[in-house]
């Protein structure tokens, strides 16, 4: 009978400790020697598990005593594991992710120059170290990056006697009426949650939108934005996108298209890897910079992702984690990433290694140098890009657009 | 807090055992210590399911509620005490009316269905056919079956391009062109309420099936030597006799389709914005989506107060009826 009552006692001393380490913070197991960490990485494709695999193996015989382990997390529950980690304490001492600002506000990540050697910070892209700063200083570690590109179908625009891709919202217009009087689908749209806040900032900035205005508030609702949401409904309505676009994901048009089933898209510099090469390795398709409302000048959206650095156990975990990321970004391990995954580089030395690669990322690498980011330096942006993916595709088929951009506005203006 | 308890008994002089009664009675007078120890007894068989119940029950009821009193960051750190911050914030989302409306038709709606055909159901599955084993058994297999792969499945099946539903329906000439039955909020929300009810349907059926198990024959008899007609039979006999089975069915399938999150993410993810949402899903949201973990918080113990005060107002009425009946 004692023994049951001490089982009790045990029971909810466990339970009680349980939730007290919860609130800890720095009681992470396992990094305590400081030579052991973990690192979380998102999982790109099937390839990526793998090749962190490998590199891990080479990082520890490079370093004996070290130790990393290794966790791969699906993008989709990315968002909540993070916050999970972050709020239990047990945050990983690396994290591969497409956020930083909101961490760096909250005293929660190193500043890059604690974590990885003056030669490697150098050595990042200026355009990718600048968007890593949160208040101005570097906090985030760019990691991959990725361009959007104009892609059209070939078979489909001769089909339609088109002879060219169009540069203008009035040429993609008319050629999408021609692509749908031969019978295809004329444009992909994808405004369903996946990825709708890049989907609608690549048309919005080629027509002078965008999230913020000059001095860096929040305009979501500015009329260059209300314009595009206007036309992009405006070429629903008449049938020239796929059905539905605000219950599309990106990834359902991408297949659609590399299925040689939709005329044009907004497509993005994995295109290839990921989903025509799966497909149909022999479909004739052009690349082409992407349609503006005047037809002159053309953006492109950049997007990248970042590698970040939790501060833990006062510091302890620095050294492992700083020789762990100069090793990851040596030319050719970085390098090899970039080219497993097919994305575009983020430092000098990888972007020399990969430009032997083919004339299919040149374009991407060309428009990179003067893309559009979304403001991911500010830490309301997470807040933000969760109610573009949820709101903006109902402004195609349903709500008005000006209400529904000034229901995103709302929520920008809201403290994060 | 009851654990404290047992501590302090062991420990403690033991005054307050006194009062409790002792089991019964035997016929030597125990020592004052074997008392002390039975009347202890009980606890060593509640102690493990109380320390459960406190553990995976108690403990995450309280820290939802501090929880959605706290003021937490988008990163997920704490940043200390909101007040009712985020219970204003929640109740001010322009969003919110529609959602829990739809929660209502949602759960109404599915309970309603699905208990009516089970009745139906239950009722095949009792009477004498052949094969009626291989029926049985072929109405387990949607609840064998993972509710999200259910859902998965029929999403694929309503697809706009490739979906077996709308080829179906053209090539019976019904449809001349493709619908996208997911895209339209009215049409999505009627497909997944079908679905909610397909997996909702084997449990209900089985304790209705139970139920009328239970029912003894002299009665039907008797009533067939008064006269009544199967009609009579069903709304005077079965239907009365069935009511323990049917609260049971209720309460379960209310509680559970109120918390149903699978059917729903999986189909239409809530969306086209929220027009597909139920309190359960725009939960989600505003932790995942909104970044916003405390008024999540706040949603979930709003949930969890809803979800309570129907089972409460329907044991009420219930057990009213039983009184008055």
């Amino acid at each position: 009978m004692k023994r049951h009552v001490i089982g009790i006692s045990a029971g909810v001393a466990l339970a009680l400790a349980l939730s007290g380490c919860g609130k800890g913070g720095s009681s992470g197991g396992g990094g305590s020697d400081g030579k052991t960490i973990t690192f979380v990485a998102a999982k790109y494709d099937d390839d990526t598990q793998p090749y962190w695999d490998n590199l891990i193996k080479a990082f520890e015989a490079a370093n004996p005593g070290y130790r990393v382990k290794l966790e791969v997390v699906d993008w989709e529950q990315m968002d909540s594991k993070v916050k999970t980690y972050v709020q239990t304490g047990q945050q990983p001492d690396v994290l591969n992710y497409n956020k930083f600002s909101d961490f760096a506000r909250d005293d929660l990540i190193y500043q890059a120059k604690d974590v990885v050697s003056p030669k490697v910070l150098a050595d990042f892209l200026p355009l990718f170290a600048d968007q890593a700063q949160y208040k101005g200083t570097q906090y985030g570690l760019p990691f991959i990056s990725s361009a959007r590109l104009f892609f059209y179908n070939k078979d489909i625009f001769g089909k339609a006697k088109i002879s060219k891709p169009p540069t203008s919202w009035a040429e993609v217009e008319e050629d999408a009426r021609k692509i749908k009087k031969a019978g295809d689908i004329p444009l992909g749209l994808p405004l369903g949650a996946e990825e709708a806040q890049a989907e609608f900032y690549i048309w919005a900035m080629n027509n002078g939108g965008g999230w913020t205005d000059k001095s860096g508030k929040w305009a979501v609702d500015q009329p260059a934005n209300v314009e595009t949401l206007d036309y992009l409904r405006g070429l629903t309505k008449a049938g020239l996108t796929q059905p539905n676009p605000e219950a599309t994901n990106r990834k359902d048009v991408f297949n659609q298209f590399a299925q040689g089933k939709i005329g044009m898209i907004n497509g993005a510099v994995f295109m290839r890897k990921g989903f025509i090469d799966t497909v149909d390795k022999n479909l004739n398709y052009g690349v082409a910079p992407l349609p503006s409302k005047d037809g002159t000048t053309h953006n492109t959206l950049g997007v990248q992702d970042y590698l970040v650095s939790f501060k833990k156990d006062d510091g302890k975990n620095r050294e492992a984690v700083n020789k762990f990321l100069d090793f990851f970004y040596q030319k050719e391990n970085a390098s090899k990433f970039l080219s497993t995954e097919g994305f575009l580089s983020v430092t000098k030395s990888a972007g020399d290694a990969l430009s032997s690669d083919s004339s299919y990322y040149k374009p991407f690498v060309d428009a990179l140098s003067g893309a559009r980011f979304a403001p991911t330096d500010n830490p309301n942006w997470s807040a933000v890009e969760g109610a573009v993916k949820q709101r903006i595709g109902t402004a195609v088929s349903g709500t008005e657009p000006k209400k529904v951009l000034t229901e995103i506005q709302d929520t920008a203006e809201k403290d994060g | 807090m009851a654990v404290q308890d047992v501590t302090t008994r062991t420990a403690g002089a033991g005054s307050g055992v006194e009062g409790t009664p002792a089991a019964p009675a035997s016929g030597s007078r125990p020592s004052r210590n074997g008392r002390r120890l039975r009347a202890l007894e009980p606890l060593l068989w509640l102690g493990p399911a109380l320390v459960l119940i406190l553990a995976v029950v108690i403990w995450p009821v309280v820290e939802m509620v501090r929880t959605s009193l706290m003021d937490i960051s988008s990163t997920g750190l704490t940043r200390g005490f909101a007040g009712g911050d985020n219970y204003a914030d929640l109740f001010a989302e322009p969003d919110l009316p529609g959602v829990v409306l739809r929660t209502l038709v949602w759960v109404v709606g599915v309970v309603t269905v699905t208990i009516t055909v089970s009745l139906a159901l239950a009722q095949l599955l009792n009477s004498r056919f052949p094969g009626r084993r291989m029926v049985r058994w072929a109405l387990i297999v949607p609840w064998a079956a993972s509710v999200l792969m259910t859902a998965l499945t029929w999403r694929w099946m309503l697809n706009n391009f490739y979906g077996v539903v709308n080829r179906v329906l053209m090539d019976v000439g019904i449809l001349d062109k493709p619908v996208n039955w997911l895209a339209h909020p009215a049409q999505a929300f009627a497909w997944m309420m079908a679905v909610a009810v397909f997996v909702s349907l084997p449990f209900t059926a089985f304790v209705i099936l139970s139920g009328l198990g239970t029912i003894p024959a002299e009665v039907y008899e008797a009533a067939r030597l008064d006269g009544a007609g199967t009609a009579r039979t069903y709304l005077s006999i079965t239907l009365p006799l069935l009511r323990p089975s049917l609260m049971v069915a209720a309460i379960i399938n209310v509680i559970n389709v109120f918390n149903s999150f699978p059917v729903i993410w999986a189909m239409t993810r809530g969306g086209p914005g929220f027009a597909t949402d139920t309190t359960t899903t725009y939960m989600y949201k505003l932790a995942f989506d909104n970044q916003a973990v405390g008024e999540s918080a706040a949603m979930a113990v709003v949930n969890f107060a809803l979800i309570l005060l129907v089972v409460l107002v329907y044991l009420r009425v219930v057990r009213g009826r039983e009184e008055t009946g």
